[in-house]
């Protein structure tokens, strides 16, 4: 039930239309009550004046023909006899039919309902005299008996059969009802869906927004609370982004402030006279440097205005591999003669790099091979490395995450090397997966799409 | 054939001002240090400068503006220095005249190199090396001085150590002569691990391996016992 009443658009036609039938329902039961109350007025009229007339053409004929004239004036809801004694409040005896008989074997003839119809007809047609009007209820409730005085003293019996009148078309209001229900409900889910149009319109918006990517404001339109929603929302989003700002400025302003000493580190250094600490020291700065640059690059990201040219990946692998060699590490390349791809160098040479340095740090030795498949650059970098533990594969790409113990012992860095890749080789529409071979070593698969 | 020559040093650095001037002293040069614009302009008035090292951030002035000023006089060659990426591409995509520049963190040997390179072309080119722009056109491929920059014949970028990036600018500025090791090697200084003529060798090889195609199979031809002789016409623009 709360999963069908989830949207909002339900739960407005849902109170829409409860809203609409208590309304209506209401509305129905005071207008039935009024036309009630009109219709028994009416009755009461129309019945005293009746009694009124029956009583006066009574008195006006003689006693032997009272009985035959009340006869006659007899019908519909009323039924008359004319007899010398008051029989409501006597009971047996009366020349009435058997229910009035019964009607003479009710319980005090004074009861309150009976009291007030006879207030009422005293009301009614005043001419009635207090002490004329005797009214008793008999047994069953629909009858009642109405004794007039008459001039003479002798009494005018009335039994009143109380006619309800036809309920006024109940079926009708019922059908009517669900009508109404139906068209309300109809109306509401249409107004209601068109209302959060806007509101899902936005959170799709949203939701379709890559998680990195910057998201453009939304655009303030539709309802007021819609149109306050988008603006609050914009203006949540762009503090967010001036906090991040802020941070990455400052970050990026400490890893810029740093090269002044570096470079003075630089300098100090080719004072030194003993060569083997010059080279430790070199080696120390060399490894801050990288930190620094690989933080400034991550913080970089796709704000590198380099722009993407037509990159000829051979030479810059074998750019690479050669400064290993040069460095007395072990790396091979397979490629073949040229292969270009829109590019950004720098980007994607220090990708690469990274990828080559990993493999020659924890695995000893790299094996790049460039070929094509498809529309597609397939780059495999492979080492004899212990690979990496089959939990951690998707980790390993977050920033400044290390592995544990052995793979992370044997270099510097502060482990932005994979992330700074993962991410260079997605802003070309590319992508990294990294696999350990079963017979050991670990390969990282790079594909880079060959058209933009 | 170690350029000696008159360098200006302007950064705003103390240290780095007494450290690479010191540095400098000891390889052969004369250096005057600046620590802001108008200690530059003074030096630059005392007496004739061969190279400036310009800081691009400097109390009070930019580097960049302070460049292009300089140059509305001056052929005098400008070494830019920087420590922001973002510099880079306004020193080299704006028309300030910088011929150079270097990112901090660099080494002083980066420097020295830097150094040598500017002033032999600057004396190669009869003392106003930038009169003659900074692409080099050959047999359909183009090197950007400038970015430091090589495209193909198809147009596609080609990657190049910088070894082989300096050694390429050596035969491009001397094309169609015998080069001789000992002069390839000069260009290269302090550049490769070894300073053998082995290690000039395998530059060539890696350059070789580079830029010559089945439609240009020998750019860089050996000439036995001596060096190497670039054989394309090269085109400046």
């Amino acid at each position: 039930m709360i999963r069908v009443l989830d949207s909002l658009a339900a739960r407005t036609a849902v109170v829409a239309v409860l809203g609409i039938v208590v309304v209506h329902l209401a509305s129905l039961w005071t207008y039935e009550h009024a036309i009630e109350s009109e219709r028994h007025a009416v009755h009461a009229t129309r019945l005293a004046d009746q009694l009124v007339v029956m009583k006066r053409t009574l008195a006006l004929v003689p006693p032997a023909e009272r009985e035959g004239v009340a006869h006659d004036l007899s019908g519909g809801a009323l039924d008359a006899h004319w007899s010398r004694e008051q029989i409501t409040a006597r009971g047996p005896g009366a020349p009435a039919a058997s229910e009035a008989g019964r009607a003479a074997d009710a319980p005090p003839p004074q009861a309150p309902a009976t009291n007030a119809l006879a207030a009422e007809l005293r009301t009614l047609a005043p001419e009635l005299g207090a002490s004329d009007v005797v009214v008793g209820a008999g047994a069953d409730p629909h009858l009642a008996v109405v004794g007039l005085r008459l001039p003479d003293g002798s009494w005018l019996n009335v039994r009143l059969f109380a006619t309800a009148p036809p309920p006024a078309g109940g079926h009708g209001s019922v059908l009517s009802t669900s009508l109404m229900a139906a068209g309300v409900l109809l109306l509401s889910l249409a107004i209601s869906v068109w209302l959060t149009r806007p509101l899902r319109a936005m959170a799709k918006r949203v939701a379709g927004t890559a998680p990195d990517a910057p998201l453009a404001p939304l655009p303030e339109t539709g309802p007021r609370e819609v149109r306050e929603l988008a603006h609050a929302f914009n203006g949540m989003q762009a503090r967010i982004a001036d906090l991040i700002a802020r941070r990455t400025r400052a970050l990026a302003a400490v890893s810029h402030d740093l090269r002044t000493p570096m470079t003075r580190l630089r300098f100090r250094l080719e004072e030194i006279p003993e060569p083997d600490l010059r080279a430790a020291m070199a080696a120390d700065i060399g490894e801050m440097e990288q930190m620094v640059e690989a933080t400034l690059s991550y913080l970089r990201g796709d704000a590198e205005a380099e722009p993407v040219r037509a990159l000829d990946l051979v030479p810059l692998l074998t750019t690479l591999v050669d400064d290993a060699r040069d460095r007395g590490l072990s790396a091979t390349l397979e490629a073949p003669a040229t292969l270009v791809v829109p590019g950004r160098l720098v980007a994607l040479k220090r990708a690469i790099s990274n990828l080559l340095d990993n493999a020659l740090a924890y695995g000893g030795a790299a094996r790049l091979s460039l070929s094509e498949a498809d529309g597609w650059a397939v780059l495999t970098v492979a080492d004899d490395g212990p690979g990496i533990p089959e939990e951690q594969l998707a980790a390993v790409l977050e920033p400044f995450v290390r592995l544990e113990a052995s793979r992370s012992r044997a270099t510097g860095g502060v482990g932005l090397g994979l992330t700074i890749a993962d991410a260079a080789i997605r802003a070309h529409g590319g992508t990294l997966s990294l696999a350990n071979r079963p017979q050991g070593g670990l390969t990282v698969t790079v594909r880079l799409p060959r058209t933009r | 054939m170690t350029s000696e020559g008159h360098i200006l040093i302007v950064d705003d650095d103390a240290e780095i001002r007494r450290l690479a001037g010191r540095f400098l002293r000891e390889n052969g040069h004369r250096v005057t240090p600046a620590r802001d614009a108008r200690e530059m302009w003074e030096a630059l008035e005392a007496g004739p400068v061969d190279l400036v090292i310009l800081d691009v951030m400097l109390p009070g002035a930019s580097g960049l503006d302070l460049c292009r000023e300089i140059r509305r006089t001056s052929h005098v060659p400008i070494i830019m220095l920087t420590a922001r990426d973002s510099e880079v591409d306004r020193i080299v995509g704006l028309e300030i005249g910088a011929d150079d520049y270097l990112v901090k963190p660099f080494s002083p040997r980066e420097l020295l190199a830097r150094i040598h390179a500017v002033l032999r072309r600057m004396r190669m080119a009869g003392g106003t090396p930038r009169a003659a722009g900074h692409l080099l056109r050959f047999s359909g491929w183009t090197l950007d001085t400038r970015r430091r920059e090589l495209t193909n014949p198809e147009g596609a970028v080609v990657d190049l150590s910088t070894g082989e990036y300096d050694l390429l600018l050596t035969f491009l500025e001397n094309p169609q002569k015998v080069l001789s090791r000992d002069h390839l090697m000069d260009a290269a200084k302090n550049r490769t691990p070894t300073g053998f003529d082995r290690a000039i060798d395998i530059q060539v090889s890696r350059l070789r391996r580079k830029i010559e195609r089945r439609e240009d199979p020998e750019m860089v031809k050996t000439v036995r016992g001596t060096g190497y002789f670039f054989a394309p016409e090269v085109e400046r623009a």
